[in-house]
Formats: C-alpha cells, sequence, structure tokens
C-alpha cells in the first residue's frame, strides 16, 4: 500500500498496516526531520522492521536531492539475513511502483568467514584462521613476493577483484551475504572485499553492532561513513552491554603464556630481519620518529583488528622514543607480561582504579603511561614490518597489547578487577585480571556524535527514561507504543506453587531442592502432552539446565516427555546448537513436536525467534537475575549509582525483565500468532505481567 | 453352511458372442454341473471346482445381460448367463463361498478368492491386508468364512482400505523409539556383580544409527578382531565409564585399551557431519555465522567473568561427553527417521544396510543443488508478516491416525482432567423432541440455508466444540471414571483373555451392525435375505456375551457387565427394528401380490 505522511509518499509492501506501524512511522519522520536522535518502542510481532525500513527508504526516495544513507545494526548475523529478506520484499515492490528511480543499493556486511568463497580459506575452523588464512595469501608483501615467485600461492578470487580494479561494482540490488557469496562465485571476484569497497557507495548497509561500536573493528570498516546517515540499532535492549564489552579486557593466565610464547617468537623474527634485511627495522625505526604508525594508505587487506581505544582518544603525535627501536619495545612487553603475571598470583580479591594500577605498572616495571598508551600502535607497526601473516597466532600479545593501551588512555569509567577463582566454583584456582568498562555510553558516544540520526529501538526499551541516562544522550523523540491487540493472543501466566503446593523458585538457596526440580519437571509433563507443535523452555544458567536434566533423566520424568516430544538442547558449542534449532523446526514443521531447553541468557535467547508453531509455550524456569555477587557487576553497579543516580536494586530488576521479556517476546510474531506464556517462580510477580 | 448346492436356470455360452446354450446349472461345493434342456447340443460340462480360478460378472444396473464369467486355471473360461441378477448374485456368492474354501484348502494363508472382476493385483491387496490387520482377518473369518456376510459384501464396507492410493498413505514407516537408548537398563541376578543387557536388533540398529563410530568399529572389528559379545561388552563398558562422569578414569581406560577408546572419544563422523550440514541450516537460525561475526568475543576480550556466562570444566575434552549431546544427537535421528528396511535379526546384516544406506546419502548430499534456493525460501517464509497480506497457502499433510483407539484413550485423560464439570452440563442439555419438532428444525434450517446461503463453517464451531468434547469425554468414559490413575485403563484391569474378548466383540458388532443398518430400507429380495443372515448372526452374539459376564472373577463382573451394556443394547435395538419392520412386512405383504418382499 501507499500512503502519505506528511510530505513523504510511504511504499509498505502489504496490503493492511497495523495502527501501531503507522504511529511509530510518525514519531520517526519527526526525528529524522529533526535530524536528532531517537528512542522507539514497540512489542514484539508487530512488524517494527519492516515500517523502519519502509519509512525510511520512502523518506530519502522523496528527498532525492540530499539522499541519506541507512545504516542498519543487529545483534546477530541471522538478524541481518532477515533484515535483509525484509527489504528485498519491500524493494520490489518500491521498483514495481516507481519503476527504476526506486533503484537502490543494499548490502549486508559481515566478516571474512562468513563471506569468503575461497575453499582453501573456508576450510579452517574459526573466524580469526579464516582471517589468517586470508592474509596469508592477501597481504601485500605475500603478493609482491608471488609478482616474483609464481610458486607463492595467492588467492584467486582477490586478484580477479584486484585486476577489475574500478570495474568492481555491485550493481543495483538488494544483496544478503548469500547472495554475496554467489555474485562473487560467479563473477570471480572476492566477496568480501567488494562488500568493503561497497560499503561507501551503498544506501543501506546492514551490519553488526561491533562494525559501529567497538573501536577495534569500527576503526577499520566505518571509518568512511557519511555523516548524512541514519543510524539504527534494532533489538537494542542489550545495547550498553554491547557498548561495555566493546571496550572491556580479560586477562588470564594462558594469555599470559600465550603472550610469552609470541614475544619470543618476535623476538627470532627480529633477529632474523637484522641478518637478513635490517633496512627494514631501520627504516620503521625512521617512520616512527617522524610521526605515528603508518596509517590510511596500507593496502586494504593488510589491515588487522583497529585500536581498541575510541578515535577521539587516540593521541596523534609520535611513538615516544623508549619503545622506537624494536628491541626496546619488546623488553617493554616483557617487563609488562612480567608485571602481569605477578598481579594474578594474587590470592584475595582486588579492585583497583586504572589510574593507580598504571602507577603501580610505572613503579614496578618502569613503563610510563605514554608508553602503555602506545602498545597497540607499536605491536601493529612492528608486525607490519616483520610481514607476519598468521595473525591468528598472536591474539594473545594482541590482547596484552589492547589491555595496555585502554589502561593508558581512561581514567575513568572503568576498574580492574583481581580475581584468584570464580566465587561460585572456589576450588578450581583460574585467576583473571579483567579491565572491565562499566560506562556504556563512552562507546556509543562517537556515534552519536558523528551521525545525524540514531534510532534505537526494540520490543523492550522499559523504563524507557533510564536508556538516555546509561547512554548518556539526549533524544529528541521518545516513545513507547502497545501493542492494540484485536483478540486474546498471548495468555502470560505466573506460576508460584507446584501441584503439591510447594513454592517453586530459582533463588539460590531453593533451587536445588528435589521438591522444586520435580515441580519443575511434572509442570512439563503436563504441558507436552497438552500443547501442540513447539515449547521453548528458558533457565537462568547452563550449570542449572545441566543439573536439572540429569535429575529428570534420573527420575525418569525426561523420559515420559519424549514420549510426548522431541527433546533438543542448548549447549555452550554454536554448531551443535544451531543444528539442534535447526532439527527443532524441523520437527515442528513435520507435525512430531518439540521441546527446546534454553538458557535466558544465552545465545539462543537473544537472537531465534520461536514464532508461530516454533512455539506455542514458552515457560520460564525462574527469573533469570544476574550473578548479583559478581565482582564486576557489584563494581559497576557502584559506577552507576555515583555517576548516574541510578539504584542498584532498580538496575537488577530492570535487567532481569529485560531478559525475561526478551525471552517470552520469542514466540510472538505476528497479531495472528498466538501462544502461551508461563512464569514459573514464586518471586516472579505482577510487575513481569505489567510489560505485556 | 446354508446350503451345499445351487440349481439354476441359465445358457452357457464358450464365448461372450456365443448366443447360449439354454439349460441348468447346478453348482455343488465340488463341481459345477451344466445340462442342457436339449440332451442333443453339445453344451454339456462337468468341471472340477479345484480348476476354477476366479470369477467375474455384470453388474446390475450395467445393460449387460447377467453374466457369470468362470476362469479356469488354463485361462479358459465358462460364461453363464442367467434369468436375472439375483440368480446371478446368489450363484456368484456360492462361488466365492466354494473359492475361498478351496483356498483354505490348499494351505494358503487365510485367504480368498474375491469373486468381483478383480485383478491378481486387487487379490492380492486384500491378502496382504488381512494379513498384516489380525484383528481384520478374525473378522473375516468370522464372517465371510461362516456365511454371515458375503465376500464383496465384506470389503465394501472398508473400500479405503481397498484403495491403493490412500492404502500407501496408511502405510507408515515405522520410526525410532522415542525413548533414549540410554535407557536400556541392565538386569542384575541379585547375587553377583554381574549385569546383563539385552540387546535387540532394534536397539542394536539405533545405536549404529546414533553413534556412527561404533557403527564403524562394529564394521571392521566382527568377526574379524573379535567376537559380537566382546564387541558389545566393551560397548557398555564405556557407556558404564561415560555414566560414572569420571573423565579421568575414562582417560586411563582408553589409554590402556585402544579398542575401548574408540567408544570413549568423542565421535569424529559425528563432528564432520555436522560441518557439512551446518551448511544448510536455516540463514535465520544460524549461530554459528554469529560466532565468525562478533569480535567482542575475541578471545580474552569483553568482560569474562560477570557472573552471566558460565564456567565448564574443560579438561580432558577428548573423554567427555554430555548427557545434552546425547540427547541432541537422539532426537536428531528420531527425526531423520529409519533408512533401512530391512528384517532386523542379523547384527551384521543390520550394520551393513546401514553402511549402504549412509553412502547413498551422501552421493546424494554431493549432487544437490537446490539447497540454497531452499535456504532463501525458508528465510522469507519467515520474514513475511502474514497477517498483513493473503493468505498462504502451506503444504499439508493429511492426518493419518493409525489407530484410532489409541488417540482417543490419549485424548481422554486429557479431556477429562481439564473439563470434568464440562460432562455434567452436557448430560443435562440431553432432552427429548419429538419427530415434528426435529423436522421443524430441518426444515427451518434448510430454508435460512436457502435464504443466506452456506457460510463457510456449516456447523457453528462451538457446537462442533461441544460435540466432539462430550464424544472425547464419553468414548471411554468407564475406563477412566474407576481407574485409580488416568493412564490405567479399566480395560487394562481385566484379565487379558477377557479384554481380548470384549474388544473382539465390539468389533465384530459393529461389523454386523454396520451391515445391518445399511441394509434399511429392504428393496430387494437379496437385501431381505442378508438381513435375515444378519439377525441371526446377532442372535447368536447373545449367549456369548453373557458367557464372558460368567466367567470373570465377580469382583469385576459388574465393569464388564457395564462394558457389555451398551453392546447389548445396540443389539437390542437392532433386532426391535428387525422385528418391527418384519411385522409391517407380513400385514403389508398383501399389497404386493407379486410375492416381492
Amino acid at each position: 500500500m501507499k500512503f502519505q505522511i506528511e510530505d513523504v509518499t510511504v511504499y509498505f509492501p502489504y496490503d493492511h498496516i497495523y495502527p501501531e506501524q503507522y504511529s511509530y512511522m510518525i514519531e520517526l519522520k519527526r526525528a529524522l526531520d529533526a535530524k536528532g536522535h531517537c528512542l522507539l518502542e514497540m512489542p514484539t510481532g508487530t512488524g517494527k522492521t519492516i515500517a523502519l525500513l519502509s519509512l525510511i527508504t520512502s523518506y530519502s526516495l522523496s528527498k532525492p536531492q540530499s539522499p541519506i544513507k541507512l545504516i542498519y545494526c543487529t545483534r546477530t548475523v541471522h538478524e541481518m539475513e532477515k533484515t535483509l529478506a525484509e527489504l528485498k520484499l519491500l524493494h520490489n515492490y518500491q521498483i514495481k511502483h516507481l519503476g527504476p528511480q526506486a533503484r537502490i543499493l543494499a548490502i549486508g556486511l559481515s566478516s571474512r568467514k562468513n563471506l569468503c568463497v575461497n575453499p582453501t580459506v573456508l576450510a579452517a575452523e574459526n573466524r580469526d584462521s579464516v582471517d589468517a588464512g586470508c592474509r596469508k595469501l592477501t597481504a601485500s608483501w605475500v603478493r609482491a613476493m608471488a609478482a616474483e615467485n609464481p610458486n607463492v600461492p595467492t588467492c584467486q578470487f582477490f586478484e580477479n577483484y584486484e585486476k577489475a580494479a574500478s570495474a568492481a561494482v555491485l550493481p543495483p540490488g538488494v544483496y544478503t551475504l548469500q547472495d554475496l557469496r554467489a555474485f562473487g562465485k560467479e563473477k570471480g571476484w572476492c566477496p568480501y572485499f567488494l562488500a568493503r569497497h561497497m560499503v561507501q557507495f551503498a544506501n543501506v548497509v546492514v551490519y553488526s553492532y561491533q562494525y559501529l561500536l567497538d573501536p577495534k573493528v569500527a576503526g577499520i570498516i566505518s571509518k568512511e561513513m557519511q555523516k548524512e546517515s541514519v543510524v539504527i540499532f534494532d533489538e537494542a535492549h542489550n545495547i550498553d552491554n554491547v557498548c561495555i564489552e566493546a571496550l572491556s579486557v580479560s586477562v588470564r593466565r594462558q594469555t599470559l603464556e600465550g603472550a610469552t610464547r609470541n614475544l619470543n617468537r618476535i623476538s627470532h623474527e627480529i633477529d632474523r630481519f637484522k641478518a637478513t634485511d635490517a633496512s627494514r627495522l631501520r627504516a620503521e625505526y625512521n617512520r616512527l620518529v617522524e610521526g605515528l604508525a603508518l596509517r590510511g594508505n596500507l593496502p586494504i587487506t593488510d589491515n588487522w583488528l583497529s585500536n581498541p581505544a575510541l578515535p577521539d582518544d587516540i593521541l596523534k603525535e609520535a611513538v615516544p622514543g623508549n619503545i622506537r627501536r624494536a628491541e626496546h619495545f619488546l623488553h617493554v612487553l616483557r617487563r609488562l607480561v612480567q608485571y602481569l603475571r605477578g598481579r594474578l598470583e594474587t590470592e584475595n580479591v582486588e579492585k583497583e582504579s586504572p589510574v593507580g594500577f598504571v602507577a603501580s605498572i610505572s613503579s614496578h616495571a618502569g613503563i610510563d603511561q605514554k608508553a602503555l598508551k602506545f602498545c597497540y600502535d607499536r605491536l601493529h607497526s612492528l608486525m607490519l614490518t616483520l610481514e607476519i601473516t598468521d595473525t591468528d597466532e598472536f591474539l594473545h600479545i594482541q590482547t596484552i597489547c589492547d589491555f595496555a593501551t585502554l589502561v593508558g588512555t581512561y581514567g575513568r569509567g572503568f576498574s580492574i578487577i583481581i580475581e584468584p577463582f570464580d566465587e561460585r566454583m572456589p576450588h578450581i584456582p583460574d585467576p583473571v585480571l579483567q579491565l572491565s568498562c562499566h560506562d556504556a555510553s563512552l562507546a556509543i558516544k562517537p556515534v552519536f556524535d558523528r551521525f545525524q540520526s540514531v534510532v534505537i529501538t526494540s520490543g523492550t526499551l522499559s523504563p524507557i527514561d533510564l536508556y538516555p541516562r546509561l547512554l548518556n544522550f539526549h533524544p529528541v523523540v521518545s516513545r513507547s507504543f502497545t501493542m492494540s491487540l484485536t483478540r486474546d493472543c498471548i495468555c502470560p501466566m505466573v506460576l508460584t506453587r507446584g501441584s503439591d503446593q510447594l513454592p517453586v523458585s530459582t533463588k539460590f538457596d531453593m533451587r536445588s531442592d528435589p521438591g522444586v526440580v520435580r515441580n519443575y519437571g511434572k509442570l512439563l509433563l503436563e504441558m507436552v502432552s497438552v500443547v501442540p507443535d513447539g515449547i521453548v523452555c528458558f533457565f537462568v544458567s547452563y550449570s542449572y539446565m545441566d543439573g536439572i536434566i540429569n535429575t529428570w533423566n534420573d527420575t525418569g520424568i525426561l523420559k515420559e516427555i519424549m514420549q510426548h516430544k522431541l527433546v533438543f538442547i542448548e549447549t555452550q558449542d554454536v554448531v551443535e546448537t544451531t543444528l539442534a534449532l535447526d532439527n527443532y523446526r524441523r520437527a515442528c514443521d513435520c507435525g512430531r513436536g518439540a521441546v527446546f531447553f534454553s538458557v535466558a541468557r544465552g545465545k539462543v535467547a537473544e537472537g531465534i525467534d520461536f514464532d508461530r508453531h516454533y512455539g506455542r509455550l514458552v515457560i520460564m524456569f525462574g527469573v533469570p537475575f544476574q550473578y548479583t555477587l559478581s565482582k564486576i557487576l557489584m563494581a559497576r553497579l557502584e559506577y552507576l549509582r555515583d555517576t548516574f543516580q541510578i539504584k542498584e536494586g532498580d538496575f537488577l530488576t530492570f535487567d532481569a525483565l529485560r531478559q525475561a521479556a526478551q525471552c517470552v517476546g520469542r514466540v510472538i510474531r505476528s497479531k495472528a500468532d498466538y501462544g502461551m506464556m508461563i512464569f514459573a517462580d514464586k518471586s516472579a510477580g505482577r510487575e513481569s505481567l505489567a510489560s505485556f | 453352511m446354508a446350503s451345499r448346492h445351487v440349481t439354476k436356470r441359465a445358457k452357457y455360452k464358450t464365448t461372450i458372442k456365443d448366443p447360449g446354450t439354454p439349460g441348468t446349472l447346478r453348482l455343488t461345493l465340488e463341481k459345477i454341473l451344466f445340462v442342457p434342456h436339449n440332451p442333443k447340443s453339445a453344451g454339456k460340462l462337468d468341471v472340477e471346482f479345484r480348476f476354477i480360478k476366479g470369477q467375474k460378472h455384470t453388474k446390475e444396473g450395467s445393460n449387460k445381460p447377467p453374466w457369470l464369467n468362470l476362469t479356469n486355471n488354463q485361462n479358459g473360461s465358462f460364461i453363464f448367463e442367467f434369468e436375472n441378477y439375483s440368480d446371478l448374485q446368489y450363484c456368484r456368492d456360492f462361488v466365492g463361498k466354494v473359492l475361498a474354501k478351496s483356498g483354505e484348502v490348499s494351505e494358503k494363508p487365510t485367504v480368498t478368492y474375491p469373486d468381483e472382476q478383480l485383478s491378481a493385483a486387487e487379490m492380492e491387496l486384500r491378502i496382504k491386508l488381512l494379513q498384516e490387520d489380525s484383528e481384520l482377518q478374525k473378522l473375516h473369518k468370522q464372517f465371510v468364512l461362516s456365511d454371515v456376510l458375503t465376500e464383496a459384501e465384506f470389503w465394501a464396507t472398508r473400500k479405503k482400505l481397498l484403495d491403493t492410493e490412500a492404502n500407501k498413505k496408511t502405510k507408515q514407516r515405522l520410526g525410532f523409539k522415542s525413548a533414549m537408548i540410554s535407557d536400556i537398563r541392565p538386569s542384575t541376578d541379585g547375587r553377583t556383580n554381574k549385569v546383563t543387557f539385552n540387546l535387540t536388533p532394534e536397539i542394536i540398529l539405533q545405536i549404529f544409527a546414533e553413534k556412527p563410530a561404533v557403527h564403524r568399529a562394529f564394521l571392521s572389528y566382527v568377526p574379524n578382531k573379535m567376537s559380537e559379545k566382546v564387541f558389545w561388552t566393551k560397548y557398555f563398558r564405556a557407556e558404564y565409564l561415560h555414566s560414572t562422569k569420571n573423565s579421568i578414569a575414562a582417560a586411563a581406560e582408553a589409554a590402556e585399551d585402544e579398542e575401548l577408546a574408540v567408544f570413549l572419544k568423542l565421535d569424529d563422523i559425528l563432528a564432520s557431519e555436522a560441518r557439512w550440514k551446518i551448511r544448510r541450516v536455516d540463514p535465520t537460525l544460524d549461530m554459528e555465522a554469529d560466532e565468525g561475526d562478533d569480535y567482542t568475543h575475541l578471545p580474552d576480550h569483553g568482560i569474562f567473568r560477570d557472573g552471566s556466562k558460565d564456567m565448564t570444566e574443560s579438561q580432558n575434552e577428548l573423554y567427555r561427553r554430555t548427557l545434552s549431546q546425547d540427547i541432541n544427537r537422539h532426537a536428531a535421528v528420531v527425526l531423520e527417521g529409519r533408512a533401512v528396511d530391512v528384517d532386523l535379526d542379523d547384527t551384521r546384516a543390520v550394520a551393513e544396510a546401514l553402511a549402504w544406506s549412509k553412502q547413498e546419502s551422501s552421493t546424494k548430499r554431493e549432487s544437490d543443488g537446490d539447497t540454497n534456493q531452499e535456504r532463501l525460501a525458508r528465510v522469507s517464509r519467515m520474514t513475511e508478516i502474514e497477517d498483513l497480506q493473503g493468505p498462504n497457502n502451506l503444504p499439508s499433510a493429511p492426518l493419518c491416525i493409525k489407530d484410532p483407539r489409541d488417540y482417543f484413550d490419549s485424548q481422554q485423560a486429557n479431556a477429562l482432567r481439564t473439563s470434568g464439570d464440562a460432562l455434567g452440563r452436557t448430560e443435562q442439555i440431553k432432552c427429548s423432541l419429538s419427530t415434528q419438532e426435529v423436522y421443524g428444525s430441518l426444515r427451518q434450517s434448510i430454508s435460512v440455508i436457502k435464504a443466506m446461503g452456506l457460510k463457510d463453517p456449516i456447523v457453528k464451531p462451538e457446537v462442533a466444540h461441544q460435540v466432539f468434547d462430550a464424544l472425547t469425554n464419553s468414548i471411554s468414559t468407564t475406563k477412566y471414571h474407576i481407574g485409580k490413575n488416568p493412564h490405567e485403563s479399566v480395560l487394562d484391569r481385566l484379565p487379558k483373555k477377557t479384554k481380548d474378548e470384549l474388544l473382539h466383540h465390539w468389533t465384530s458388532i459393529l461389523e454386523l451392525l454396520k451391515h445391518f443398518w445399511a441394509s434399511y430400507p429392504i428393496t430387494t429380495s437379496y437385501l431381505y435375505t442378508k438381513v435375515n443372515r444378519l439377525k441371526d448372526a446377532i442372535s447368536n452374539i447373545y449367549p456369548q456375551l453373557e458367557e464372558i459376564k460368567g466367567s470373570v472373577p465377580s469382583e469385576l463382573r459388574h465393569q464388564v457387565s457395564l462394558l457389555v451394556h451398551p453392546m447389548l443394547q445396540a443389539l437390542d435395538a437392532a433386532i426391535q427394528h428387525y422385528e418391527a419392520d418384519m411385522q409391517k412386512r407380513s400385514t403389508g405383504s398383501v399389497d404386493k401380490p407379486n410375492g416381492y418382499v
């Protein structure tokens, strides 16, 4: 359908529209007109994504003189694919009604792992080895060597792409990752570098949060985005956590051991270069004297992860003299590793501010703050000089340098916490030193500053006034929409007692009570025998889920459940979980019916939809509160209280509720959908229902 | 048997074109005898029944005269033209019975030779159906072979079974059991520490399907390297080690015994299978791709221990296998279904068949190029908002309930639990209507339909729901009102023999009554004889039911009589109707002077 919102003709690919979608679009348009940021909450199952896409594309179609670019950030790759599929639908509709002038270029961007088509590189197991595998074939010095020696392997797809030079462009259209791969295969061009190149020209770019928020990635991918862009963070209820994680580093024993190995290897390389090609090291030294480590004019393939600190906080000056020489820098790093090892040998939990930590490094290891700050850049430069391609082997030393740079750069908003073991498993010594960021507004600040409109939207953003405080920004529009229901398509329930009248709860003192476990089992058993198709269960943690499943298995409850439905379980192995999910859907498709056991803060709860027959019932076994004794959480709560005047209890309840709402919200996709929700915990009060 | 021979006037024809020789056809249990009226004509016939293979006949209502065509085993045929169709039917049924008998005599499994124009395939189908379904076979034996029903009548009510198309659907492939194989509990003799596992080929097949490494090991070790018994002993030893959750002990034992290690290690075949399967999963749930895109979770970046993530012990990864993995694997195998369809008695054969079917699927996997297309289709289906656009026709599979009894029994338990009070209400609604009222309401609704047109749901959903509820509630009410726990039925508490007899009587009474009521109103003499036959059979059942009642112990007698009561009621109704009808006939027969009852 086609309709008018003020001066904009909106093209909407469906015949009907929900009223809340319409008002959502109006608010969104206000924000675009005001060139300001906005915060919009609309429940899941009301078609947020399509409303967003259709308004923004229509908006830029109606103002051809000043086209705006849409940067759409999703949390996960499959949400990216879904967004692009919806955009495709919309694009086809617009082309049908407007003809060729509606053509746009929309691409999804992901890592090499998801875009590479070179079979030898793709054979690698994880992302970092794929990255390294690619670099081994495409780094500038490798290609230079291959030009002289035809026996040096290179990547045919990249060579073809380079040869095509400026002719290598994507014709307008909507490209999912799969489409990009297919296009690359057909043309023989590398889809990854093609997509990286096309990001500058595309009207719509869909990628993951981190490509904008995490300075390590944003520094290489999103450097050149224009200011006239609309940035959307979809499903953004967890955005503060993403921001915090982007600036946090943790160091463990394994990291230090790996870093020591890396340093030995670097030292060998330096010796080798000294013997064969000393001029290179000298050239690097001279370059460092002149200014910053070379940046910007690097070939696209030589880029590695970027500086972990935010662009504004990076000093634009020369690397300090004491780490300019490769050997000196190596010594500094060795001393740093030695110091950190000493700090890890603690028996008590220690908490320190970055300022104090830097002072302590300075007095014990003789490394001053400025040297720490330049660790990342210096390492990067050294590795390029040494022509190291297997970057995946050097992640440990990179972690150390990231840590050093962050500690050297930021004085507040962070704390350093050293724990000798996990609170919950005191018998296993596993010391960890964590640099944890408490201030979510740090990482997102450059995004708010750089782009004209930033839209933060999700199904659950309540209380909506908390987000501007957490992220420290001033939205021009901040609205929360409620869903208008034409019928009772959801049925929320709170269960506080089992069938034997014993209270059920996952509170720490009660959760392993056999009565609670049995009551939970009975509840599920009764549900599987009456609810058709798919059922999803969320537990508060993996360890609790494992325990409860084992108990059910021993007592035979699991066997009885299996008589009604197939059982699938989320595990910490992503591949296995993905396959289990795929099978779960198949079982629901064929009518066999299945139960999926999942974890409230796990990956499945974050991003997988259990809509329609994939989820007719969702059971929350307990309320997913964070582990409140965690030192990091305590430090963060303290910071929030002191800086933003947010009470601890408020934040914890808010966090648990958004998780719970997120879990149960997975079952509704549209108003034609229906489902039932059970909160099985005595402390799940009325308030949790208020969110529906 | 009612009659031992049949004599009818008929014409004998050697071919269809032949005008035919008029004469008398006499059929006995052994022979077919045809004597022409004109002793001089050459049409005399004397054939023994055992040479006759089958029969065909023309149908009433077709333009053809009533012909009966008997084929012998030399592919010759004898055609008889009767004076009317009832003669033909009579002879046809007789022949059918005799043929059925001769079939039995010749030691074939309870088989009958059908009597209509049946092709060999149809005949085979009927035989197969009888062989597969022992209940059907019992009924067939009871009624057709004892002359209560004819072959044609018997099958006429089971057209659905005979429909080859439907037949294909009803034949469900047997899947794996839902229960996990880890549920095989050993039995102990109580005195020594020895445990015994009972392995059936069914379980073995499941083990092979769920654990390809065991399968591979079996193929390579047995019987060259070790005997089957040793193999399975080792397997269960490994399972035991897993169940103790002591990965260190497992690692130690595996180090000593390399064959045992095969069972203890993680399955490498599964791992490689997972790798190609992951490429085909729905992109909307591909979490592996997320992992590949997630730069905040670089090793040691991000927050490592904030209480939201869990710790796992990562020692001896190689020998660690979790219950979750087992459950996922099991469910996946059950979902895939059984690939092999061989007789399960030889383990070796099972193993080889499975290997073969796997090979086949792996060659297929390489050749499929349409997976991408399928993935895309799935994505677009996941993204559309259904209720904002026209309906999408999703593919549907017809519901196939193999044993309705099981279905209703399971529904019963739920229905009772959820709506215990609904039952009381529906009973009060029951009220008696006079014929006029019913007629009036029917006319009214017809006129409404005429005026308004037929609305989409013919029956109002509420009404339909109520009826359906009442049905599920009352279908086997007694079972659950008395059973202590809702999953145990009254029938299960009866001795097995009584239970079987009761169930059998139910089905046979249903069968008889079905035919009985279907014969009304009696319009032909054929139906008249049929009804008489059925009535006789029905009256024979009464004493049998009494006998059952008498045979059970006194504490169960009440239950049984409760169960028998509805049967008796149904039978009584039939008999009453029969007698009323007969009375009407005898008074009204004056009006039909032609004697055509």
